[in-house]
């Protein structure tokens, strides 16, 4: 079993939480999405598994490289 | 009488420096999978056409009867040779003598290598892996010195007269680590090179333990702009290297040569037509817009991790080469952060340096925002993007593809010169955008209204409606707007109309590292 923290590529606001802990989840499906000068951007996941923990919520504030979301990799 | 015997002589002593550091360290090499230094030119160079400069220098041992008996060679060998079939100067540091630290370095031989390629006007490529100084030379002179950078005159010209290319292939420590920037392209082979102005041993003694890939890994420097590309191998790295000289002068006193055209200057990929999402929070793929517009497989991507928010690479033009600049929405929705704006001076430096015209795809909601922007210098160092925006003398042509504001945005071209510009019907400008700047400049109206989230959505609605693109066009602030599948058509012909107004020679605003 391995786990991969997914990372925010930017320093944002979290906008939006599109998954949560136990989903099953594709490749490219979009995790988070962040809001930064007006414009969403959607953290897409880097491989499929299953969501096993959201690090963030609503609102919050996250920092460039700051984990958003770990996912379990399917096997 | 014949000088048979001297060239026999010659030939011995050749011999010795080209076995480099020994057979055993070249077998710990070969071991570890590195390449030697003589492999590594001959991967790089085209066959049979390297031609060492300094085959000789080195430290000799003599026997009694006066001849040598050995000849320890220096850490450098360097000289002509040939890449796709044009003239470049190629310099690689022997890492299999002594570590290629200073204690095996030949007095001259780097200044005058720099040098070469400066008169020769023709491209260097410098194969890097060095450790820096070393205490142990300094019991072996018997003094300490002054640090001096010998032939950095030459290095700080070059930068503004030949194309150089830095290959980290191993540690670049110190003065090695200054080579590698000292360059228009630097790549890094990821868990191979580390690059660092000091190693972890001495960082340790101010408190920080931390390991050399942690230090100063590929993709560290890759994200703090030290390097332009990570490649996995060194053969990658050539390639790389290989690849960015082909979309260049050999100097700044010639001009990029067009390729043959690979592709119809008249295609229009029908995918243009709804690459910008119509609801403007949305993000979308300007690679993909890119790859598009631009001669098929022509794009190289430069510096990629680094100012993410501006996207910057070479390309081709109906096979004309060019400098390439867009915006990335998923970064910042495009906003120009300290980073980006350093990139932005570097890359149209470079591009004026070496006369290439750059197309410009601009999407820019302006300077990134807030306390940390303000603290990172954001407003100066975008001054210094848009003073080399308005001192480039290359032609300039300007695809607005969405947002267009504030100063950043205005950085898009240089005003006073001829407008070769387009927009898309997606374009979308002013000094603020309405979304944020209504609250402040229609304060007291909206204090005062029954409703003011009312009146907010009122006097938006009111702005939207004269925030089409075509208002702007039909008073000239927008000169073109335009079908977005007509792109490639139109940079084709800003190419072919422009290709002769390029103008060879020195610039005075050459680039700084």
């Amino acid at each position: 079993m391995s786990l991969k923290l997914i990372h925010s590529p930017i320093k944002a606001l979290v906008w939006k939480v599109e998954v949560e802990a136990g989903q099953p989840i594709e490749e490219y499906d979009p995790l988070i999405i962040l809001e930064s000068m007006k414009t969403e951007i959607p953290v897409d996941s880097s491989l499929s598994g299953i969501v096993r923990e959201v690090l963030v919520k609503e609102g919050d504030s996250v920092e460039e490289n700051q984990p958003l979301v770990s996912i379990e990799a399917a096997l | 009488m014949s000088w048979e015997k001297e060239v026999e002589e010659l030939n011995r002593l050749k011999a010795m420096t080209a076995a480099m550091g020994g057979e055993a360290a070249l077998e710990r090499r070969r071991s570890s999978g590195r390449l030697n230094v003589r492999e590594r030119i001959e991967k790089l160079v085209d066959a049979d056409s390297f031609r060492e400069v300094g085959a000789l220098t080195g430290r000799p041992e003599f026997d009694e009867g006066g001849r040598v008996s050995n000849l320890a060679p220096g850490n450098l060998i360097f000289g002509r040779a040939k890449i796709d079939s044009r003239p470049v100067c190629v310099a690689g540091d022997d890492y299999s003598v002594v570590g290629s630290a200073g204690g095996a370095t030949v007095p001259g031989k780097f200044a005058m290598c720099e040098k070469m390629a400066n008169e020769l006007r023709i491209p260097l490529v410098r194969l890097l892996e060095s450790t820096g100084g070393n205490s142990r030379s300094l019991e072996q002179l018997g003094r300490t010195y002054i640090p001096q950078m010998e032939g950095w005159e030459t290095v700080v010209e070059n930068m503004g007269t030949i194309p150089v290319v830095a290959l980290g292939l191993g540690p670049v420590a110190g003065i090695g680590a200054a080579k590698m920037v000292f360059s228009h392209y630097a790549v890094m082979v990821r868990e191979r090179s580390h690059m660092f102005m000091a190693g972890p041993p001495l960082v340790a003694r101010l408190g920080e333990v931390v390991t050399k890939e942690e230090l100063g890994g590929a993709e560290l420097q890759a994200r703090a702009g030290g390097v332009d590309e990570v490649v996995d191998t060194e053969e990658e790295a050539f390639a790389c290297a290989k690849r960015f000289l082909s979309y260049l002068p050999s100097s700044v006193y010639e001009l990029a040569e067009r390729t043959v055209p690979q592709d119809d200057p008249h295609r229009k990929d029908e995918w243009l037509i709804k690459a910008v999402p119509q609801e403007r929070r949305r993000v979308y793929d300007m690679r993909r817009i890119i790859k598009s517009v631009f001669d098929s497989g022509s794009f190289m991507e430069m510096t990629q991790r680094y100012g993410a928010s501006v996207i910057t690479g070479l390309a081709r033009l109906d096979g004309w080469p060019v400098a390439v600049m867009a915006s990335d929405p998923y970064r910042y929705g495009g906003a120009w952060t300290a980073e980006s704006n350093a990139k932005v001076e570097r890359f149209v430096d470079f591009a004026n340096t070496f006369h290439l015209p750059v197309v410009n795809l601009v999407d820019v909601p302006g300077f990134l925002i807030g306390r940390d922007a303000e603290m990172a210098g954001t407003i100066r160092s975008g001054a210094r993007a848009l003073s080399s925006v308005f001192q480039a003398k290359v032609p300039w042509c300007t695809v607005l593809v969405r947002k267009v504001f504030g100063v950043a945005g205005a950085s898009h071209a240089n005003h006073a010169r001829y407008h070769y510009r387009f927009s898309w019907p997606s374009g979308d400008w002013g000094s603020i955008p309405v979304e944020g700047g209504v609250a402040s400049a229609y304060r007291d109206e909206i204090a005062k209204a029954e409703d003011p989230d009312a009146m907010l959505s009122l006097i938006e609605a009111r702005l939207n409606q004269v925030r089409s693109p075509f208002r702007a066009a039909m008073a000239f602030d927008c000169e073109d707007i335009i079908d977005p599948r007509e792109t490639r058509p139109l940079l084709c012909e800003f190419a072919n109309n422009v290709a002769k107004l390029r103008e060879p020679g020195p610039v005075a605003t050459a680039l700084r590292p």
